[in-house]
């Protein structure tokens, strides 16, 4: 069962499960997709990331209860057989501050995190948090740590980094709580690019080292 | 051309902000106190999406090189009269000085700050540090180019005061409850509402951290999920984040509540010291209050 709740009087969050999971994302994403194709009046645009998706709505035209029944029509009706998109090449120099202190906590050599890291594709799930950020998983278990105790005041743009079970590449520079183990030259935002965000939820990446 | 003579504290080029765009992680943005902002075009007989300058705690000092007609709005500036058209001759200078009551104030110029629009707007992404012609705030030297964004005649009155919000706090903030209601106990809501929240001198665009004096919420988890403007989140120790024009598209907070877009501005005013009140409301009161302000502004808007 959807779960639809206010997000103030000018959106509302549709929560589609509690959990990170390939098929669930499949689901948000092919809701984001029937709203687009159906464009319930009033919806103005749409957010997804994991397991949810946001619908901003215009309430000169529409209220929440009208795009609600909207969105609830779609319930048991999607196809979420979305197919994700071609396996996109992240080249990335492990050189990261926090690699040896990861290699410490999983009890790895710092090889050994860099092949595990390396070493399967991941999941776009979300772009979020600051303009490009872009969370992947699932994270091989033997590489979950938690986040730093105290984040960084500025973490430059091209970090790769790890958490619990995701790993994320920080697009624009920014404060950020993620253990760094690498960094890539690839451009992951630019304002004048269409779209400006290299990769969007249902992607496939994988890290390919180079040094 | 406009000069920039001395930058202020934190002074930005803002307009409507660029909405739509949360999917790539770029959050609307624009005027923190978007009715303040809005009545400044109005003033000076701007388009509602002519640009203007966005003025924090301290404002800029300015020299104009041509004749020209601003307006000063939102929190109270001490060197200029405020919520009127302002004539200002070739090579006048503008101190816009200390800022209290609150925290910012617009200074709108007749035909608009023009600078390159970028992903639909003109506005300073902090975030991104990108847009408001320069990817940064305001700094001394800086040169600003007039563009011709006027549409109506220049008001030739100040704006009345009772089309006005609250300058000072305590501030009441009117909220929708969620969306992460189903992550707190049931009458969390009514208790954060029965307590006035202090504003602590963490605030920015991005978001204004709260103390809660006598109450200590525990946020149950949620998975990382879309976050909007207004929403109250609460951290692990208990503490607010209230989520502001340049907020993070995504957290991982719970939301108990989010603030109705008319008392947007009212944050955008807070300042550090302040207290605030939470009060629940309806969406049909969040729309009544949206028209009021709406009406204030006139059919254009």
């Amino acid at each position: 069962m959807w779960q639809v709740a206010p997000a103030g009087d000018r959106a509302m969050l549709v929560t589609l499960g509690h959990t990170i999971d390939p098929q669930l994302l499949g689901q948000v994403l092919a809701l984001d997709q029937a709203l687009h194709d159906r464009r319930p009046s009033g919806l103005v645009s749409t957010v997804p990331a994991y397991a949810s998706l946001l619908c901003h709505y215009d309430p000169d035209v529409t209220d929440a209860g009208r795009l609600e029944a909207g969105i609830r029509e779609l319930e048991g009706q999607l196809d979420a057989s979305v197919a994700f998109g071609p396996v996109v090449d992240v080249p990335t120099r492990y050189d990261g501050p926090d690699l040896a202190d990861v290699a410490l906590r999983t009890k790895l050599t710092p090889a050994g995190v860099v092949e595990a890291h390396a070493g399967q594709e991941y999941l776009v799930y979300c772009v979020g948090f600051a303009p490009g950020f872009t969370y992947c998983g699932a994270l091989p278990d033997q590489l979950a740590v938690p986040r730093l105790a105290s984040p960084r005041l500025r973490v430059s743009a091209g970090s790769i980094g790890i958490a619990g079970r995701q790993t994320g590449i920080y697009a624009v520079e920014s404060p950020g709580g993620w253990n760094l183990i690498g960094r890539t030259a690839l451009r992951l935002f630019d304002p004048a690019a269409d779209p400006p965000a290299r990769f969007k939820p249902g992607d496939r990446l994988r890290f390919i080292p180079t040094s | 051309m406009i000069e920039v003579v001395e930058a202020g504290r934190w002074t930005t080029i803002q307009d409507r902000g660029r909405p739509g765009l949360e999917r790539f992680g770029i959050p609307s943005g624009g005027a923190a106190d978007w009715f303040a902002a809005a009545v400044a075009n109005r003033i000076v007989g701007n388009h509602a999406d002519a640009a203007l300058l966005e003025c924090t705690a301290s404002g800029p000092t300015l020299r104009f090189d041509a004749d020209t007609v601003v307006a000063m709005t939102g929190g109270h500036a001490a060197g200029a009269p405020d919520w009127q058209p302002v004539r200002l001759a070739r090579g006048s200078i503008l101190a816009v000085g200390t800022i209290a009551p609150g925290l910012r104030t617009y200074i709108a110029v007749r035909g608009g700050i023009d600078v390159p629009v970028v992903l639909g707007s003109r506005s300073f992404c902090q975030r991104g540090t990108f847009g408001g012609g320069f990817g940064r705030p305001l700094a001394k030297g800086d040169g600003i180019s007039i563009g011709r964004m006027a549409d109506l005649e220049p008001m030739s009155t100040s704006w009345p005061a009772s089309h006005r919000l609250p300058s000072r706090g305590p501030w009441e903030v009117r909220v929708i409850a969620g969306p992460h209601q189903n992550a707190f106990a049931e009458n969390a809501l009514e208790r954060l509402g029965a307590i006035a929240c202090r504003v602590t001198p963490q605030i920015d665009r991005m978001g204004l951290r709260l103390e809660t004096p006598g109450l200590r919420l525990q946020p149950g988890e949620i998975l990382t999920a879309p976050m909007t403007e207004g929403g109250i989140q609460v951290t692990p120790s208990g503490g607010l984040i209230v989520l502001h024009v340049d907020h993070q598209t995504t957290g991982g907070y719970p939301v108990i509540a989010t603030v109705i877009s008319a008392d947007l501005p009212l944050l955008a005013q807070a300042r550090p010291g302040d207290t605030v009140h939470f009060r629940a409301v309806d969406g049909h009161e969040a729309a009544r209050a949206w028209r009021r302000l709406s009406g204030w502004l006139g059919a254009d808007h």
